[in-house]
């Protein structure tokens, strides 16, 4: 079995990681999202692991929070639930949205498999006293894990977590740059699919098969493609299915701007004698998510993307009543259509409406 | 089919129908500013307004205005507006409002009475994602600055740490050195007459809660939301302290003489979430079974539930700092759910109405964990359903009313029992 065929199963059944991992006695720790620094819990002996959402429909979870809210926090809340995260030690979320930080109540009051910590991170990115307000928290998280753990985060644990996880970052960076040849070796739902995978699996056990999937990637035969390049943006996509969908209809997706793929490797943590530091100001220099601010960061950052993949069309998926990115792509809409071709999707989390997404997307395609 | 039945509220204080006077002056008061030539901001109220009124800064802001026009029946316009311009009908209500007002190339006369365009914006991301980012949209469309101050989160309960009110006392120091640069400088002494005031203000509204907690209540909910603007809109300034006076006054000699807004009080409701402002007069509905709605969080909507010790006039900003954090409109989520636990205790309702509005970002995820906390915590029951406050193309009253209908029976079947 090659490494692509490794990460793909890996993706399709995320659970023996955990029985891996946990067969050797140690914790796991879920979290949400991006800006959850998994550094530190990895520094603590623990493995952090990314809670994703599942296409299925929901079941328990809208008794809870009502229907209006982020359909992907309720399918997380449903499956918390139903016991399906019952093996996490514990969960943390960060300061993204009103929804996640909903989700936090939700879950310390009704999973009681699971506690539940929130991380407070500020939203306004580049500000000196926020550097400072973060850093007090990262401190309390800190000793949080290292409690969780019995294990002491030290710097040099840090600083060995630190350079594990850059790692991991720059080969998905190269991994995802061989999207950019004209004609891609890796489609965009392989891609997601890797990432997925590389982000539920120990980094020691990642890098290794991701150098092995660059390498298989890097020499596969690759026919000529003739359709528009696309970038995805916008809400959380978990499940490949609509980038698939957009490949079925002639669409070649070049890039994304995804929690699930660019953003969670875009940017390294740059070299700092205080590793702690080094997490404050990674995670308070980039802004990837809709949540913060200045928006300016996030345009410009999308702009990159598109200039640098050639992109010819933009396809911005919006999670119903996700507002972060409902607003983002009311702001953005008129600017970026000026240079790209824009189309702006909002649906379900569980893409229950998959039959008017195609009808559009196909337009929007045939269109570029 | 929706029907479009719709009745006023009915107030029965002196002192609510001056407030209405108060509002008017203050609107007026931002339009004569910029005839005068004074820059105007527009701003969102959980950024503690002491500081505006303590520079004497025109602001409009972004909550009332749409409860305005949807108490004149013209939110609806203008939300179609932004939603033809591309805002999706799934953002907030309020939010979509005041950036269909923003954007609109026609406003009607009631409405081009009170608006008066941004030369800058101060604009925050309590209590919601919403405020980080619709005025980005208005700001846009004016070209004019934009401030914005981020407003961590609240997870540590009712103490707040010093890191956290430093880091937002910064915030808020940065506000008023971008104000400066308009030509709104702030005196320090002002401000801490402005801390004064708006904690005597609290004071005031706690000893107003206080005569409402009285059976028979001497004042429901229609008038609390008329009454709550001096709390909103109105902290730090000596008119806001002056209204309250005259009300408590108004209050306290309802409840000596035992006057009541039901001679015949047999149930006492709580409302959690945004009324349909549009028909008031459905919270005087359930009086024909005796029951009254004494309280509304919407009271809360920014200010005025927390404790006033916090306020230190010695402090200024750090008091408001702490004020902002601790409100209860502040995620997560105990803050709030114990002040209703506690409000459902103190003016010992029997029952809870929750209403949803389908675009807001923060009740959807509290109201589960209110009904179950003061079920548990004070065996008081509730129901939820479905109401947008300000849009009243999103109305169905014969649904509203059955909802209320079959609830009040049930509890007041149960008090038969």
């Amino acid at each position: 079995m090659g490494a692509i065929d490794t990460m793909r199963g890996v993706f399709d059944n995320p659970r023996q990681i955990i029985e891996d991992w946990k067969g050797k006695g140690k914790k796991v720790v879920g979290y949400r999202c991006v800006y959850v620094p998994e550094e530190i819990i990895h520094a603590a002996g623990m493995l952090p692991y990314p809670a994703f959402g599942t296409p299925e429909p929901i079941k328990k979870a809208d008794s809870y929070f009502q229907p209006c809210a982020c359909e992907f926090v309720r399918n997380i809340f449903d499956l918390a639930l139903d016991g399906k995260f019952s093996f996490l030690d514990s969960m943390v979320l960060c300061n993204t949205c009103d929804a996640i930080r909903h989700l936090h109540g939700m879950w310390k009051t009704y999973v009681d498999s699971t506690p539940c910590y929130m991380l407070n991170n500020p939203q306004k990115m580049h500000d000196e006293s926020g550097f400072k307000f973060y850093r007090h928290e990262l401190d309390k998280f800190k000793a949080v894990m290292e409690e969780l753990s019995g294990n002491k985060v030290t710097d040099e644990s840090l600083q060995k977590s630190i350079t594990l996880y850059n790692e991991t970052r720059r080969l998905l960076k190269e991994l995802n740059e061989l999207r950019n040849r004209e004609a891609p070796p890796l489609s965009g739902s392989e891609s997601l699919r890797i990432s997925m995978a590389a982000m539920l699996m120990p980094k020691e056990d990642a890098n290794p098969l991701l150098k092995q999937v660059i390498e298989e990637v890097k020499t596969r035969d690759v026919e000529d493609v003739d359709g528009p390049r696309v970038l995805i943006t916008g809400s959380i996509i978990d499940n490949p299915t609509l980038i698939e969908l957009v490949e079925e209809m002639g669409g070649v997706v070049v890039s994304d701007d995804l929690c699930t793929s660019t953003k969670y490797y875009w940017h390294e943590i740059k070299p700092n004698d205080d590793p702690m530091d080094a997490l404050v100001r990674f995670h308070m220099e980039r802004s990837v998510c809709a949540c913060t601010h200045p928006s300016e960061d996030r345009y410009d950052y999308l702009q990159e993307l598109i200039r640098e993949f050639n992109v010819e069309g933009v396809i911005y998926f919006n999670i119903k009543y996700c507002h972060p990115f409902v607003y983002e792509s009311a702001i953005f809409k008129n600017e970026l259509e000026e240079e790209t071709p824009l189309l702006v999707l909002e649906a379900d989390h569980s893409l229950s409406g998959l039959g008017q997404l195609k009808t559009r997307v196909q337009a929007f395609i045939e269109m570029l | 089919m929706t029907t479009k039945v719709t009745v006023p509220g009915k107030k029965s204080l002196t002192t609510t129908l001056e407030i209405s006077k108060a509002i008017k002056a203050y609107y007026g008061g931002v339009k004569a500013a910029k005839a005068e030539g004074k820059p105007v901001i527009w701003s969102y109220g959980l950024i503690p307004r002491e500081i505006f009124h303590a520079m004497e800064a025109p602001v409009l802001y972004l909550e009332h205005l749409p409860m305005v026009l949807a108490a004149k029946q013209l939110s609806g316009r203008y939300m179609q507006v932004a939603e033809e311009e591309g805002l999706s009908r799934d953002v907030c209500a309020f939010h979509r409002c005041f950036a269909g007002c923003a954007v609109a190339d026609e406003r009607d006369p009631y409405l081009d009475n009170l608006f008066v365009p941004p030369d800058l914006i101060v604009a925050t991301n309590l209590p919601c994602m919403s405020e980080t980012k619709s005025f980005l949209l208005t700001a846009d469309h004016y070209d004019c600055p934009y401030y914005f101050m981020d407003t961590p989160i609240n997870t540590w309960g009712k103490e707040i740490p010093d890191y956290a009110i430093e880091y937002f006392s910064g915030q808020l120091r940065g506000a008023l050195d971008f104000m400066a640069e308009f030509g709104y400088t702030v005196d320090e002494d002002k401000l801490k007459e402005a801390v004064r005031l708006s904690k005597k203000l609290v004071l005031l509204w706690e000893e107003i809660d206080e005569c409402r907690k009285a059976v028979p209540t001497p004042m429901t909910s229609v008038d609390g939301f008329t009454a709550c603007y001096p709390l909103v809109q109105l902290p730090g300034t000596e008119i806001g302290v002056s209204i309250y006076e005259r009300l408590l006054e108004e209050l306290k000699g309802k409840v000596e003489r035992k006057e009541g807004v039901l001679d015949d009080e047999k149930l006492r409701l709580l409302w959690v979430g945004v009324p349909p402002v549009y028909n008031m007069g459905l919270l005087n509905y359930v009086e024909k079974y005796g029951a009254v709605v004494v309280k509304s969080t919407v009271e809360y909507l920014a200010g005025g539930a927390y404790d006033p010790a916090i306020m230190d006039a010695g402090r200024p900003l750090e008091s408001l700092a702490n004020k902002a954090l601790v409100d209860i409109i502040n995620p997560t989520s105990q803050n709030m759910v114990d002040f209703i636990v506690k409000s459902a205790r103190d003016f010992r309702v029997d029952g809870i109405i929750g209403v949803v509005k389908r675009t807001c970002g923060l009740l959807p995820g509290y109201l589960r964990l209110i009904k179950d906390a003061v079920y548990e915590q004070v065996g008081v029951p509730s129901t939820i359903f479905d109401l947008d406050g300000l849009d009243i193309r999103e109305y169905d009253d014969p649904s509203s009313k059955a909802n209320l209908d079959s609830f009040i029976e049930t509890l007041l079947a149960s008090k038969r029992r």
